[in-house]
């Protein structure tokens, strides 16, 4: 469903507006949740049925298109940079992948060696992205309607400046690497929307 | 072959050698194995391995890891933190989301060995501790106490910034059971457990498990005592337990004191198919002149007395005739006058019926017959008896007691409602006569009340429905009138009586038909003149007179007042039988006589409305009873 910002109360209290976005930020988290346990899924099966060699050289050196973006691989460092540079990661991310999924489902929806099960997954986890990107950009605009982070994030809304610098690497993956690099990616993006939620509205179940 | 011999001999004695020189330690090191590698709180991850063999040989250790997309190859920064065998990553040295590729080398003075490789990234190898702080308490709740477990996340997992999502298992047993029951509890630290066992010692454990990755070990069981409880189960049963003999013992008294009742109902007594003086042998004999011989009874048809000793039920026989007869001999005057009233009431249950022995004779048998006929079917001498136990109970009830053997004639439980008839008033002793057929009346307290088409009863159509008040006797010196205020008494107890009206005879007024034996007679219209317009209604066959019985308004005038009152039954038409106490002869008696009859004419303007009132109820009551008044019209020649 899409990621509308109901608000909870009608009034204009502060405290109201925090509920909302703390509303806004558990929907958001959970979405993601769903998105990385599909992602999971998808990745088990193909190790299940396409089990890569292991002496494959270039395992190890495995370079997913999002390494270029630069994300903090700890928790002081997640909890180190501004929030507004770990929303812009996180949107980063998101846009990234919405075309290499969408590719990916083609793909799987045309080999008929792929399930139908695997094949509606593929489709769910492109859907998805698409989604939990609209959803993480309302949080991002919610908070600057609060004030909580600076409008420097006004670039943000046209993705299309994001990928343009990306190119089309994600085109020489193959489908294994596909699925785990996204695999790991949606980890990242589920764990920053926890980590941010927990800066910014602590007080409602962190 | 010499020569093959000796190489095959060398060989041999040159992998003796290798073999002893590997048991004494002259080899590389066996190959290790990296068991396991886990984190505790997704910052800092600890990998064990497993030696391989070592063969005696001094051998060390050493643990190499690259990173993702690098060729650095890095040593494992800390051998000792977690023990023998280990690595353990600090902080600065862990990255998440990162892949590490680790190898484990194991190195001695001969050479080295390496483990096979193996690929880890930190998020998916988390394995948290056991939750902490593990309390069970007992609480209270509406004396079904229940259990409140809580407990708190460990220490080195970091929930509280979301870094760490952990979520919760509970687990509890009873003390000396082996199975453990698991409970779910999601990311809440407090969970509740019910349906305990009072008195029961539990045992409790906690684990959790980060959203990817491991459960953590069980925490410390944490034993709890439930106290002793009374279940409402337990309460209830107790509170069963004592009022289960008292009401055992209450049901048992009421069985006895309605054995009797009970044992009729239940077990109604069959008649035995005995033959008085049937002997089956003398049938086996094959003697038949003998058998039939003794089925001649000398004393047939039997008295009562012979047939107390048989339990068989009386079926009811209306043998008018016969008590027509017997009434007539051997009564006082009183008898006599009401022989030649002829009106002959009996209490028979649903038959109610007044009637005159001259009618039954008119009838030629008619319904009365075939009744007494079908009765007789059934007991030929029960039958008999009957009628004789009814004449000696009729000739019993003039004094006004209350004698219910007629009332009994079936047995009370099972038995329809005993309808009652009063006899009707009979013309030279009407007192008398209407006290005996009143005493008859008031000898059933169960009578059905009577009709009293009353001037002015207005206020007293409010008693049952099926009972309108005629105007009766004014006069108080009338016995009838103290006997009146009686059967007002009776009424309000009694259900259905039926009414038998005299038939007079050919009335004087204009509007006077020819009377016919079991001629009824409608009411057609009332008159101004305080008058009720009857006209007869075609007998045709007797059965239609049954089936108009049962679909119009009928009620039987039973006694005629000497003023303006006329006594009328009701009864149920469905269950009448086709008793009907027209009495012609009656009709004639009165016809003559003067002032006795048929005083529905009332002395006034009340009575008219009495009357109006009391019609419009008859026609509302469907076939709940008949009116077979007489002719009435003319009534102030009565």
């Amino acid at each position: 469903g899409s990621m509308k910002a109901a608000s909870i109360c009608s009034s204009d209290q502060a405290g109201c507006h925090f509920l909302s976005l703390a509303n806004l930020f558990d929907r958001v988290i959970q979405h993601s949740a769903r998105m990385h346990g599909i992602s999971n899924d998808l990745h088990s099966e193909f190790e299940l049925y396409f089990l890569p060699s292991k002496n494959q050289i270039g395992r190890v050196n495995r370079n997913c298109h999002t390494s270029t973006i630069l994300t903090p691989n700890g928790k002081e460092y997640a909890q180190r940079i501004a929030r507004e540079e770990l929303t812009e990661v996180i949107l980063k991310l998101l846009v990234a992948w919405r075309d290499p999924l969408w590719h990916f489902h083609q793909n799987m929806a045309q080999q008929l060696t792929f399930s139908h099960f695997s094949s509606n997954k593929s489709l769910e986890m492109s859907d998805m992205v698409h989604e939990l990107q609209k959803g993480v950009q309302k949080v991002a605009e919610k908070m600057q309607t609060l004030g909580i982070i600076s409008n420097s994030l006004g670039n943000l809304g046209s993705p299309k400046a994001l990928l343009a610098s990306d190119g089309a690497e994600w085109r020489l993956m193959n489908d294994y690497d596909l699925l785990y690099c996204f695999r790991r990616d949606s980890n990242k993006i589920q764990n920053y929307l926890k980590i941010l939620k927990c800066r910014t509205v602590p007080e409602h179940g962190c | 072959m010499m020569k093959k011999v000796g190489g095959v001999i060398l060989f041999c004695l040159l992998l003796l050698c290798i073999q002893l020189a590997a048991g004494n330690g002259i080899s590389r090191p066996g190959k290790p194995t990296l068991t396991r590698c886990r984190s505790p709180e997704k910052e800092t991850f600890t990998c064990w391995w497993e030696p391989g063999p070592e063969f005696g040989l001094k051998t060390t250790y050493a643990l190499y890891y690259r990173k993702e997309n690098s060729e650095i190859v890095y040593e494992c920064p800390d051998y000792k933190t977690a023990g023998v065998n280990s690595c353990f990553f600090s902080k600065n040295d862990t990255s998440i989301w990162v892949n590490y590729n680790i190898t484990v080398v194991a190195t001695n003075e001969y050479g080295k060995t390496s483990s096979d490789p193996v690929d880890i990234d930190v998020v998916y190898i988390v394995m948290p501790n056991p939750p902490e702080n593990v309390t069970a308490s007992v609480m209270a709740d509406k004396d079904l106490p229940f259990l409140r477990v809580s407990w708190e996340p460990p220490k080195k997992a970091d929930t509280r910034s979301g870094w760490i999502t952990l979520i919760y298992e509970v687990r509890i047993k009873m003390e000396n059971e082996d199975n453990w029951e698991e409970h779910l509890a999601g990311q809440q630290r407090i969970f509740n457990i019910f349906s305990l066992r009072s008195g029961g010692k539990y045992h409790i454990q906690v684990r959790c498990k980060p959203d990817h990755g491991f459960w953590s070990e069980w925490s410390p069981s944490v034993d709890v005592t439930v106290p002793e409880y009374l279940t409402r189960e337990k309460s209830m049963w107790i509170l069963f337990v004592v009022f289960l003999p008292f009401v055992i013992f209450i049901i048992t008294w009421l069985m006895y004191l309605n054995i009797h009742s009970l044992k009729y109902c239940l077990l109604p007594p069959v008649p035995g198919p005995k033959i008085k003086g049937f002997d089956k042998h003398l049938l086996k004999n094959g003697k038949s002149g003998d058998i039939f011989s003794t089925l001649m009874v000398s004393d047939f048809p039997p008295t009562t007395s012979s047939y107390e000793n048989f339990l068989e039920e009386y079926l009811e026989v209306y043998v008018p005739e016969e008590r027509e007869l017997i009434m007539e001999g051997g009564k006082d005057p009183q008898d006599d006058s009401l022989k030649s009233e002829n009106s002959t009431c009996d209490n028979d249950s649903g038959r109610g019926s007044c009637d005159s022995h001259t009618l039954l004779i008119d009838k030629g048998g008619g319904d009365k017959e075939d009744e007494l006929q079908s009765d007789q079917e059934g007991g030929q001498a029960e039958t008999d008896a009957k009628t004789h136990e009814e004449d000696l109970e009729y000739e019993n009830v003039h004094s006004p007691d209350i004698s219910n053997e007629k009332v009994k004639s079936w047995p009370s439980l099972c038995s329809p409602l005993p309808q009652y008839s009063l006899c009707l008033v009979n013309q030279p002793n009407p007192p008398e006569m209407r006290k005996h057929c009143l005493s008859d009346s008031m000898s059933t307290p169960d009578s059905l009340p009577t009709y009293f088409i009353q001037p002015g009863s207005g206020a007293k159509n409010d008693f049952r429905s099926n009972y309108w008040e005629s105007n009766f006797n004014h006069k108080p010196s009338h016995p009838l009138h103290t006997q009146t205020t009686a059967h007002e008494h009776l009424l309000a107890q009694s259900d259905i009586s039926t009414a038998c009206i005299d038939r007079t005879g050919a009335p004087s007024g204009v509007h006077a038909p020819s009377v016919r034996p079991n001629e009824y007679v409608e009411v057609q219209r009332v008159s101004d003149e305080n008058m009720v317009l009857l006209h007869p209604v075609s007998s045709g066959q007797e059965n239609s007179f049954t089936v108009r019985r049962q679909t119009e308004d009928y009620s039987r005038v039973r006694t005629l007042n000497n003023g303006n009152g006329l006594l009328l039954l009701q009864r149920e038409a469905v269950e009448q039988e086709t008793d009907m106490c027209p009495n012609e002869e009656e009709a004639e008696g009165r016809a003559t006589s003067t002032g006795n009859t048929a005083p529905v004419t009332p002395a006034s303007q009340k009575s008219m409305a009495g009357i109006s009132n009391a019609l419009p109820i008859l026609d509302e009551r469907a076939a709940s009873g008949y009116v077979d008044t007489a002719t009435m019209f003319g009534l102030s020649t009565y």
